[in-house]
């Protein structure tokens, strides 16, 4: 069961500004594409003027990522609108270490005392004989 | 010839036992693993796996990333071949090097597909007027393993 953390994608754009060009051919040919490859996005269209073009994302966790697609090209802007719905909302920090388990010992952890023969059996040569 | 400090290492002197009851004894603890395997009396099992040219020590539900592009999307299931190592509370299957595919089975699953953090590259050459700066972003994915199987068919 695999649930996709992206929410919502809103992309805003102008019909006359120049830059949002791209945009506008990405609406016109390929977000139908788009939303039908991830149908567990809903994917909104909203024109307005004045502004510079946008995409926002929304993942589960409530974060909101913008990305300006100003002055790029449809194929681009494809590009990155699947690679915001592969991505979780979680923060790109540097992360320290590549795994994480919940269980991190199966056998029990190794303390320097295991394999070790205990203080009744030890024979050695300061042990007197008893 | 007299024996001085030196004639006899320092180690105490171990005697091999013999072969054919060390065969015995081999065989009596493969039927033993064999009836656990089969009546199913192990807890959590943990694999040691050979992926993206790094060797993980994994048990089932836990989260793994890679500094690559894998070709599956996002939510397929993928089986991981070359197994090394596979343990369980009591026993553990050691392969030479790979144990086969018909005794383990790994599943995972691909959760995400990210890009790193932006990494800095830079070069800076003092008195010489010389610096280039280059952002690195690095492709990741996350997978996390569902589960870890073993079939009772040792031998």
């Amino acid at each position: 069961r695999y649930v996709r953390q992206l929410q919502r994608l809103q992309l805003l754009f102008s019909p006359t500004a120049a830059d949002a060009r791209g945009a506008r051919q990405f609406v016109e040919e390929a977000a139908l594409d788009f939303a039908r490859r991830h149908p567990d996005v809903v994917l909104y269209v909203s024109p307005r003027s004045g502004w510079a073009p946008l995409l926002l994302a929304e993942y589960l966790n409530g974060t909101v990522r913008e990305e300006l697609i100003a002055g790029k090209t449809s194929e681009e802007i494809a590009q990155l609108a699947t690679k915001l719905a592969g991505q979780s909302g979680l923060d790109i920090v540097r992360i320290r270490k590549p795994f994480h388990t919940d269980n991190p010992s199966v056998q029990g952890q190794w303390h320097p005392l295991t394999n070790k023969p205990s203080a009744l059996t030890i024979q050695g040569p300061r042990l007197q004989p008893q | 010839v007299a024996k001085t400090s030196l004639t006899s290492p320092p180690w105490p002197e171990v005697e091999l036992p013999d072969p054919v009851e060390e065969a015995k004894y081999h065989a009596e603890v493969v039927q033993k693993v064999n009836k656990m395997i089969a009546t199913g009396q192990y807890g959590r099992l943990f694999a040691v796996v050979h992926f993206a040219s790094k060797q993980w020590k994994i048990t089932s539900e836990d989260l793994i990333m890679m500094d690559n592009v894998l070709e599956a999307e996002c939510g397929d299931r993928i089986r991981m071949e070359k197994v090394l190592l596979v343990g369980a509370d009591d026993f553990t299957l050691v392969g030479r090097p790979l144990l086969g595919k018909d005794l383990v089975r790994v599943e995972a699953t691909v959760i995400e597909k990210t890009e790193s953090w932006p990494k800095i590259n830079m070069h800076f050459w003092k008195r010489h007027n010389y610096q280039r700066k280059k952002i690195i972003v690095n492709p990741q994915t996350v997978l996390r393993i569902n589960t870890i199987e073993i079939f009772p068919c040792l031998s």
